[in-house]
């Protein structure tokens, strides 16, 4: 019998998808320049079904790759040819709401944004926010540890979650809670992009709506004095609760696109938005007002009511696409980088765009140093792509040698492999395969993914490899 | 100060080919000495290594005590916002060690939400980096968490990178009432916009605090404004006991109802510290006294994982047992 009529045969008919056409929407997530139609794609309904799959797969020692509403953005889904895809998304009841408590128990193929409107009735919402919350799924959130413009102040997943339940290659179940001692294996748990276990069931921690926010908007005629004021708000005690930051390229996408009133002559745009109480708002948004006029703002709008706050917020939240319309592709970078390097960097991005010859535009989570530079090319023209690969990993190159890191919230996946190169040493690495070896034995979850071999960092040329001999040489090298 | 880390590598690298077992200790350690293991002390091993307020990020020494941290950053109008109990010459070290966060846990997070970045010598004395000095950083296993509360058992932390938040105002209230009544209100509140940063129930009196400008709370019925001294008493808990007493600490969802032998509760109704003989029957408990015991719940499979980490950073058993 071969995998895919266990699989068959222990899962509704429903549920196992192998044919061409069924497997083809599976064959890539939102980092779509890399594809591969898997064996088969599953689609379990219960926790049971979760570890009966999990249990075939091992027996037939079949390469498992979780994946949840497939929006990441680094190829963690990727599949591999003779593995299968673990879909998630039927895994989607709310399982418990506690308002008293402020928690929510959800199964992993819940949307991030479903929580929140489903405890919006008690004043709760669920804080992390990434721009894809309409589509992604509270078990994908964990297993890349997701940020959203609210990090700063609220978090990432990492923080806003209380417990998890997890099961390993054997289908054997593991509860890891806020609550245990010792080593923090929640914690570690919260990015491990699918290597470490199947995440099938999480407790969420709520928090109350804050009762009012207002946005700021000032405009600059330099990047360096942008980033200068958002230094001076951080240093005068204030932590805002967003703060966005866009270049000239973005600011008139952004503008074209959704008609804001952006002042499209500026050289740096800054969203700075304060939440809480009524009383504490007030006197934020006056405070930051004051403080980005003292350095050197030459426009500033403070919303005025709810219906202005979301109108502002509108060009930021459309930045994507609305770059996106300059052409036919466009390549999402995700480095973070010290504020005090920001002018440094932003400088060094241009140098390489004129290098490459493709453009770049930079939104920038101005508060907690992530960028986010998008790289226009176009697909059909031969080897564009690969360049704007390598334009891409310079970037992270650069993030890193400024003291950053090669990813804020997208995760490694596939794509980043190589800069983990660059991040890490071997000794850094060969903990990282430790730790997955502890987890997973078998190496079937997710495997290629997040952590590259020591080999394909010695070829980069990263790592010293001493005559030939290479740490973990029994390790399988791809 | 290099040196002195080639020193401790060197000492970890010797244990491991003498097959010695080495005990970290701190600042002005609790930990009772087992009789064959060997002191690793951190304690002069100290200093901050860098501090940008404009960037809420300060990497010092493990070695540092937790006193000196607070005095840099109070100048720069800062502070580290998990609040850990000190202990005479408690060391951050040993605090992230023992992962020891404060009352304002259900409102600003534990410990290890604001650890950034580590550097470690391993157990074969390997320098390691893990993380970094970003706020948002997801590349590779978040190792510099996850060791938050290893107890000196996996790896020496000689560096430690922390997100500060700036000083607040903060202004403590209590209202008096039964324990059990509080225990639902301090819930109710918790949902509510008032920006909290601390909640507890201690002899009699329901407690909160408040940062920042918020609503008047003395007009509230039976309210009345006081010091911010309780949050000391409470953190670190450290009662005077009946002979034959114990003093345990529990871990419990925030709406658990009242607890026989309660001397306190804390943050948010998560913490309740317990004096009796014996070992309440609950799942979180610890036994809290001036040696170091560290609580053993783990189901089989969680224990496995924690033996099976334990070698990879430590594969010849140079530091202590989990
Ligand atoms: C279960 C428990 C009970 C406690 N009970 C009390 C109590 O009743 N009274 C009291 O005053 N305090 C108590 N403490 C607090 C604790 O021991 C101290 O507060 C400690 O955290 C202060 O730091 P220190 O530098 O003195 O650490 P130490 O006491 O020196 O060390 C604490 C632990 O951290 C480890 N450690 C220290 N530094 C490092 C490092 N750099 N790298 C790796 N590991 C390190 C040690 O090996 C040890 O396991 C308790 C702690 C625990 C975990
Ligand atoms: C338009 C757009 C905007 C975005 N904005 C943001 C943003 O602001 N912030 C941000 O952080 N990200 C952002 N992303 C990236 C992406 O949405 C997040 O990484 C998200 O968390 C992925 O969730 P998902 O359910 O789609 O996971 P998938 O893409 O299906 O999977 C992602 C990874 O998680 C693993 N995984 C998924 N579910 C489980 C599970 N239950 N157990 C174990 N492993 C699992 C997979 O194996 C894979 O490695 C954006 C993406 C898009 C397309």
């Amino acid at each position: 019998m071969s995998v895919i009529e266990a699989l068959k045969n222990a899962l509704p008919k429903a549920s196992v998808l192998a044919t061409e056409e069924q497997c083809r929407p599976y064959e890539c997530d939102a980092l779509s320049a890399y594809r591969e139609k898997p064996l088969a794609v599953v689609l379990p309904e219960t926790d049971d079904q979760v570890k009966q799959v999990l249990r075939i797969c091992k027996a037939y020692q079949t390469p498992v790759i979780t994946r949840g509403s497939g929006t990441g953005l680094a190829g963690g889904t990727l599949p591999l040819k003779n593995g299968i895809v673990l879909g998630l998304s039927k895994l989607n009841k709310i399982l418990k709401i506690d308002p008293l408590q402020r928690i929510a128990v959800v199964q992993p193929g819940v949307r991030n944004i479903q929580v929140s409107e489903a405890v919006r009735q008690y004043g709760l919402y669920y804080a992390p926010d990434p721009s894809s919350q309409i589509a992604c799924s509270i078990g994908g959130n964990v297993a890349e540890n997701s940020g959203g413009v609210h990090c700063l102040k609220y978090g990432l997943t990492v923080h806003n979650v209380n417990s998890l339940r997890v099961l390993n290659m054997d289908g054997e179940e593991y509860i890891f809670d806020e609550k245990d001692d010792g080593v923090d294996l929640l914690a570690m748990l919260n990015g491990s992009e699918g290597l470490l276990g199947v995440i099938v069931e999480i407790k969420l921690k709520l928090l109350p709506k804050p009762e009012a926010a207002q946005l700021v908007m000032a405009a600059f005629q330099s990047v360096n004095e942008c980033a200068e004021a958002v230094t001076a708000v951080l240093k005068q005690g204030i932590i805002p609760a967003g703060l966005e930051m866009m270049d000239k390229f973005s600011i008139q996408a952004a503008e074209d696109f959704a008609q804001v009133g952006y002042p499209t002559e500026a050289e740096a745009l800054l969203l700075c938005e304060v939440d809480g109480s009524h009383d504490q708002v007030q006197v934020d948004a006056k405070r930051v007002a004051d403080i980005l006029t003292a350095e050197g703002a030459y426009k500033i709008i403070v919303s005025q009511n709810e219906r202005e706050r979301v109108a502002l917020w509108q060009g930021r939240k459309n930045a994507f696409p609305a770059v996106g319309r300059y052409s036919p592709d466009y390549y999402c970078m995700d480095g973070t980088i010290p504020r005090s390097k920001l002018a440094y960097v932003l400088e060094e991005i241009a140098k390489l765009s004129k290098k490459y010859g493709l453009r770049v535009a930079n939104v920038f989570h101005a508060g907690d140093g992530n960028l986010h530079p998008l790289i226009l090319y176009d697909a059909n023209k031969p080897g564009e792509l690969a360049q704007t690969e390598r334009f891409g990993c310079d970037i992270l190159n650069l993030c890193v040698d400024v003291g950053g890191t090669i990813t804020g919230e997208h995760g490694v996946g596939v794509e980043k492999l190589n800069s983990m190169c660059h991040q890490y040493q071997g000794a850094e690495l060969e903990i990282f395969h430790g730790i997955k070896a502890v987890f997973d034995d078998t190496g079937l979850l997710n495997p290629g993914k997040a952590v590259p071999t020591l080999h394909r960092c010695a070829e980069l040329g990263h790592m010293h490899v001493h005559h030939g001999e290479l740490p973990f040489a029994h390790l399988e090298r791809f | 100060m290099q040196q002195q880390f080639n020193q401790m590598a060197e000492q970890i690298k010797e244990a491991a080919v003498d097959q010695k077992t080495l005990q970290i200790v701190g600042g002005g350690s609790k930990v009772p000495l087992k009789n064959d293991a060997e002191l690793l002390s951190m304690a002069a091993y100290s200093g901050v290594l860098s501090y940008e307020p404009s960037e809420l990020v300060i990497t010092v020494r493990a070695g540092t005590t937790l006193s000196e941290l607070h005095q840099v950053l109070a100048e720069k109008n800062q502070m580290v916002a998990f609040e850990p109990p000190e202990y005479g010459n408690s060391t951050i070290g040993g605090t992230y060690a023992c992962a020891l966060t404060g009352p304002a846990k259900p409102f600003r997070g534990k410990l290890r939400d604001y650890v950034l970045g580590t550097k470690l010598l391993d157990g074969q004395g390997r320098e390691l980096n893990f993380g970094g000095k970003m706020i948002k950083n997801v590349a590779g296993y978040d190792v510099s968490r996850m060791l938050a509360g290893s107890k000196g058992s996996m790896a020496l932390v000689t560096e430690l990178s922390l997100k500060v938040v700036p000083l607040v105002e903060e202004v403590t209230y209590r209202i008096e009432m039964p324990e059990c009544d509080a225990i639902v209100l301090m819930n109710q509140m918790a949902g509510t916009s008032l920006p909290l940063s601390g909640s507890a129930y201690y002899r009699g009196y329901f407690y909160y605090r408040v940062m920042g400008a918020h609503p008047k709370q003395t007009n509230r019925v039976g309210v009345e404004a006081v010091d911010n001294s309780i949050w000391q008493i409470l953190n670190p808990f450290k009662p005077v006991l009946q002979p034959g007493q114990k003093l345990w600490r529990l871990d419990v969802e925030s709406t658990n109802p009242c607890i026989d032998g309660t001397l306190a509760v804390g943050m948010g109704g998560t913490r309740r510290w317990i004096s009796s003989k014996n070992k309440p029957e609950h799942p979180y408990v610890t036994l809290w006294d001036d040696r170091f015991l560290p609580r053993h719940n783990d189901g089989k499979g969680v224990k496995k994982i924690k033996q099976g980490l334990k070698k990879v950073f430590d594969p010849h058993h140079v530091f202590k047992d989990l």
